[in-house]
């Protein structure tokens, strides 16, 4: 996982990763979005592809929705040159959003025409993360066709895990992996409780290797709210998740963030004077 | 009661143990189209055969179970042997 590829001419070439569910609403698009800025907060250059043609999100999770002109299926049909298209973050330079079209269906592309635009940004950024649409269809396999390594995101509910299952299968049989995975949204309260799935219980059921984890944490709302990706706020649990796991993607030594399990004494104390801090 | 939990390991009747129970079968269906009837029918089948050559074979105590790992995933019988009270007697 050192990343670093040499193409022909000997120019070091990014990783494409794409970032999938197979479930709707998991959080692949909140997922890419903190990924792709925590990766560029670290001084990477990073391109965000909305792949999900027809249903575009990515952008005003990002807060870039006024700033797009041209979007994939432009570059793709030839109506614009990839550098018309990237939208450059608000904040980090080094950080380039590719929106998805809006106005076409997911046959406007093909899988070939996604390898080649993979090709073409990983000759530009040290990492490409595609956010893949929902789903096991052309949509999926198009997001899939350029990638290098596949993350698969779930929450630990029976219907995600049973359709991250199905993902893997797909991933495998398209020689795309291993895939490695996302738990989002855990409830660590629950999980102590025995009601709901803990990280063990999802690792032994899909069996493959665990990237990251990221609590349940409303700070997520909010951000999304202002366009602003969680992990600028340091106050954010779920934020702090994500720069972990941008750690570890960039090939850090770190181990998986622990979940604090319960509200910690100065919390209880600020929530007693009814100030919360997360 | 989480402090129990940690303790004891989580209550068999938990909701989080029965998702993981559903999740199992329902996982081994989706990937090896395997459904609980025939699950059961592979059982019966097991116990037939082995009682061939292992009466003492307790055929409602047969546990066939698959786990999943990485590489590969893993069915497994555990077949308990009624201890017999006297051993058999050599010729």
């Amino acid at each position: 996982m050192d990343g670093k590829r040499l193409s022909v001419s000997g120019v070091i070439m990014g990783r494409v990763i794409t970032v999938t569910s197979g479930k709707g609403g998991v959080g692949k698009t909140t997922t890419t979005a903190n990924l792709g800025t925590a990766l560029a907060m670290r001084g990477a250059r990073v391109a965000v592809v909305d792949a999900d043609i027809g249903l575009r999100n990515l952008d005003v999770v990002m807060g870039l929705e006024n700033r797009i002109v041209y979007d994939l299926v432009d570059v793709v049909e030839g109506r614009a040159r990839l550098r018309q298209a990237l939208i450059k973050d608000k904040r980090l330079p080094e950080l380039c959003l590719l929106p998805a079209a809006q106005t076409r269906d997911k046959d406007a592309v093909n899988a070939q025409q996604m390898i080649d635009l993979t090709q073409q940004l990983r000759a530009e950024f040290d990492f490409v993360l595609i956010d893949s649409p929902a789903g096991i269809e052309a949509g999926f396999r198009n997001a899939i066709a350029g990638a290098d390594e596949v993350i698969i995101v779930t929450t630990p509910e029976v219907s995600a895990v049973r359709d991250a299952d199905r993902i893997v299968g797909l991933i495998e049989a398209a020689e795309k992996g291993p895939a490695s995975l996302i738990i989002n949204r855990i409830k660590p309260r629950l999980v102590s409780r025995g009601e709901m799935l803990s990280v063990e219980d999802v690792l032994e059921l899909l069996a493959i290797s665990l990237l990251g984890i990221v609590p349940e944490d409303e700070t997520i709302v909010i951000a999304t709210n202002r366009g602003e990706a969680a992990v600028y706020d340091p106050n954010s649990l779920a934020g702090r998740a994500y720069i972990n796991i941008a750690q570890r993607l960039a090939g850090e030594d770190v181990p998986v963030m622990a979940i604090p399990d319960q509200q910690g004494v100065l919390d209880r104390l600020l929530s007693l004077f009814g100030r919360r801090r997360t | 009661m989480s402090f129990f939990n940690g303790l004891f390991g989580r209550k068999r009747d938990s909701s989080a143990e029965l998702a993981k129970q559903r999740l199992l079968t329902v996982l081994i269906d989706d990937r090896y189209k395997l459904t609980p009837e025939m699950m059961a029918q592979l059982k019966a089948d097991l116990a037939e055969v082995l009682q061939r050559y292992l009466p003492a074979i307790d055929a409602e105590q047969i546990e066939v179970t698959l786990s999943r790992g990485e590489a590969h995933d893993l069915l497994k019988a555990d077949v308990p042997l009624r201890r017999a009270a006297e051993p058999p007697s050599k010729r």
